[in-house]
């Protein structure tokens, strides 16, 4: 289904994405063989003007990749209206075997691309650039998953199969109904809510703690610096997993009011107020800079990053803390407000 | 510390706004090009969602399942008899023979809906008095309501009868009974309604024949398995559900206007290219202007962003423009310019009306298919150019 004004514009953001890469992938082969900060010679001078064009076009590729995570969910909801049985974008993404693992692969992606372009601001903020061969590296092995990405995404986009009045044919073969069965409902509601804010608690107190924002317990902060910011980073990873369930199996029928409409995607279309979107942006977000407090960690054990990842782990901290803050807040606003207006939870 | 850096963005931009007002008439060409791509993009766009939408209204108020009998791949008149073969299947609400087709008026050139039913049976039937000044024909009675556009093309001048040809020319006259409702011109303007009998008799059908049958279906849950029954017990019929009528009209749309943007990307793509080349070809003038930059301390990455805010500042009015104009053509002009291709060649499309659909994710389609391309090809020359070591520049 690829003459579809969607599936265009996935195929021309994939392609501006890959093209940006390679040209990027030029330069980290170049600087892989012959960077020598030691050296004046032009060489090495054009190696360094390159490094800012390598950088920029990644940011850029980072944000076409963003913009292409939201193109496919919006194109898997419009994708469901001619897809037989679907009935929102869940429908249309298991429409084929290709869909899911082509949303997880961007998701991904996206989170790659950032830690990227974090390696990077990193780096140019130290005078002898400590992390050139590490970050170029890393990206030539970013080369194979957006391949991947392209290569699945034109496989879900070629084998789906619009249903469509055929003149020979008279037959209904449509089943109204292939929504799967819900694999994430394991933990009864109330079970899930505690675990989902109870997590929320937990990593907001780790992150009060870690900035020092806790009276009395600085020295401990500081003592166990390095195991909280591991433990943070794991909290982030699992509470990414648990958030996505939760909102999936629990808090999105309390935004649809509907008990038994449970879908992660119809949060984010104009009937509900785009808060999906929101609550999304959130979590991811978060969820970067969270998880990106471990890799910090690890990099600043580099004496010459020791200052800017310092910096950075504060500031990372206090961002995450929040876009959780927010996250808790709009994912529980249709809970309370239902509880509130004398529902029963 | 970060109200600096957004204060440098700020001057960043004044400066890549007053860069771009030197040279006004390159960068409104470019605009303007750009502008004029981004409008035939949008224009298919809001077309395409548009008359989605507008197919989708005028199916809400048909009914959910009509069969029509086929032989040899076509459609024939369908036996009255079938009917009763629909007996015991449950959930049918009503069915309803109707004999509708085309008449085409030889004096004035136009083609007229002629459409019978016998409203009685139909479970809303009352309801269409509403939608007629004057009564809706009675049954047996020879007469017929008539749209609009059908009574100003008799040029019935205050008579209350007309005549129709019936196949063999011989003349079949009508009584007007009434006139549609203005409100209801969209689906009414060529259409002419009597009753069962009458169309019978125009359209020179055997009694126990109708052109296809309607079926009224109690709960929309059900009409697939309705569907898959009466398929199963008529095999020489095709069974259109209003779901599957609907889907099909969004595949078609959607299929057509893709096949319109694949066309149109060979324009955006010749558009890229064409940036692509402005902004490489650097001036000798551009070139010292960058050197001069770059001794009063400006950074590469400075230079960078300064020409990232400047393709956005001109992609961003392109796109503005841009839509806009679609928007207008929609609105005014009915998306004239693409229309055909959009709702085949046919003549006798009735005039629909189309209101413009404008959601979020059309834009961001539109931004997608257009707006990252420009930014995409220009972001390799604007690094060329800034890396410019500043002697070479002035010298």
């Amino acid at each position: 289904m690829f003459l579809n004004a969607w599936s265009l514009s996935l195929v021309v953001c994939s392609i501006i994405v890959l093209f940006l890469m390679i040209n990027a992938v030029r330069t980290g082969v170049r600087v892989l063989r012959y960077w020598d900060p030691a050296s004046d010679s032009t060489l090495q001078i054009g190696l360094e003007n390159e490094t800012w064009l390598a950088s920029t076009l990644v940011e850029f590729a980072l944000a076409v990749q963003g913009l292409s995570l939201l193109l496919f969910i919006l194109a898997a909801d419009n994708y469901s209206q001619v897809i037989a049985g679907a009935m929102c974008a869940t429908g249309s993404l298991l429409a084929n075997e290709y869909g899911l693992p082509t949303l997880i692969l961007k998701l991904v992606g996206f989170f790659l691309y950032g830690f990227w372009i974090l390696i990077h601001q990193l780096d140019i903020r130290s005078e002898v650039y400590p992390l050139v061969r590490v970050k170029y590296l890393y990206l030539l092995l970013l080369i194979p998953l957006i391949l991947a990405d392209l290569i699945l995404q034109t496989l879900y986009i070629a084998n789906l199969d619009p249903d469509i009045i055929t003149s020979c044919c008279a037959v209904v073969l449509s089943d109204t109904a292939v929504e799967s069965g819900n694999l994430l409902g394991i933990l009864p509601q109330s079970a899930m809510l505690k675990l989902y804010f109870g997590t929320i608690t937990v990593l907001i107190g780790c992150a009060l703690l870690m900035n020092n924002l806790v009276p009395g317990l600085k020295s401990v902060a500081q003592r166990w610096q390095a195991g909280l910011s591991f433990f943070y980073a794991c909290g982030w990873l699992w509470f990414f997993g648990l958030a996505l369930t939760a909102i999936t199996t629990v808090i999105s029928s309390y935004i649809y009011a509907m008990p038994f409409h449970r879908c992660p995607f119809c949060i984010i279309k104009p009937e509900y107020g785009y808060i999906g979107l929101a609550i999304y942006f959130t979590l991811i977000a978060g969820t970067f800079f969270g998880v990106s407090i471990a890799a910090v960690e690890l990099l600043g054990r580099h004496p010459e990053l020791r200052v800017q990842s310092g910096h950075y782990r504060k500031g990372a901290v206090y961002l995450s803390l929040v876009m959780l803050i927010a996250l808790a807040i709009l994912s529980s606003y249709h809970y309370l407000a239902y509880i509130l207006t004398g529902g029963e939870g | 510390m970060k109200n600096r850096a957004i204060e440098k963005h700020f001057n960043l931009l004044d400066y890549a706004l007053s860069s771009l007002w030197r040279r006004k008439l390159k960068n409104m060409g470019i605009i303007t090009v750009f502008a004029v791509v981004i409008f035939l993009v949008a224009s298919f766009q809001i077309l395409t969602s548009s008359l989605t939408e507008t197919a989708e209204r005028m199916l809400a108020q048909t009914p959910e399942i009509v069969i029509q009998k086929m032989s040899a791949g076509r459609q024939e008149s369908i036996p009255l008899a079938y009917l009763d073969r629909l007996d015991g299947i449950f959930g049918i609400r009503a069915a309803v023979p109707r004999v509708w087709g085309y008449y085409f008026d030889e004096t004035s050139g136009a083609n007229y809906t002629v459409m019978a039913a016998d409203r009685s049976l139909m479970p809303e039937g009352k309801n269409l008095e509403m939608a007629i000044e004057g009564d809706f024909p009675a049954a047996g009675q020879g007469e017929a309501a008539l749209g609009r556009e059908v009574a100003a093309n008799l040029k019935l001048a205050g008579r209350r009868t007309f005549s129709l040809f019936r196949p063999d020319l011989s003349l079949k006259s009508f009584r007007v009974s009434g006139i549609f409702a203005e409100s209801t011109d969209l689906l009414t303007a060529d259409l002419i309604v009597t009753g069962l009998d009458e169309g019978r008799d125009l359209f020179a059908i055997p009694e126990n024949l109708a052109t296809d049958l309607l079926l009224y279906v109690a709960n929309p849950g059900e009409i697939s398995t309705i569907a898959k029954k009466i398929a199963a017990r008529l095999p020489d019929t095709r069974v259109l559900t209003r779901p599957q009528i609907h889907k099909t009209y969004k595949v078609v749309f959607g299929w057509r206007s893709g096949f319109a943007s694949i066309c149109l990307l060979t324009a955006l793509a010749a558009f890229a290219i064409l940036a692509w080349d402005k902004a490489s070809g650097l001036s000798a003038e551009e070139k010292r202007e960058i050197g001069i930059l770059k001794i009063l301390g400006w950074q590469t990455a400075d230079i960078l962003v300064l020409r990232f805010w400047e393709s956005l500042a001109v992609s961003g009015l392109a796109f503005l423009g841009g839509c806009t104009a679609a928007y207008l053509h929609i609105l005014f002009l009915e998306g004239s310019l693409f229309r055909p291709v959009l709702l085949g060649w046919s003549v006798i499309h009735p005039s629909l009306k189309i209101v413009p659909v404008f959601a979020a994710g059309d834009l961001l389609l539109i931004f997608t298919l257009s707006v990252l391309p420009y930014l995409a090809a220009t972001v390799i020359p604007a690094w060329r150019g800034s890396t410019i070591p500043p002697d070479a520049a002035i010298k």
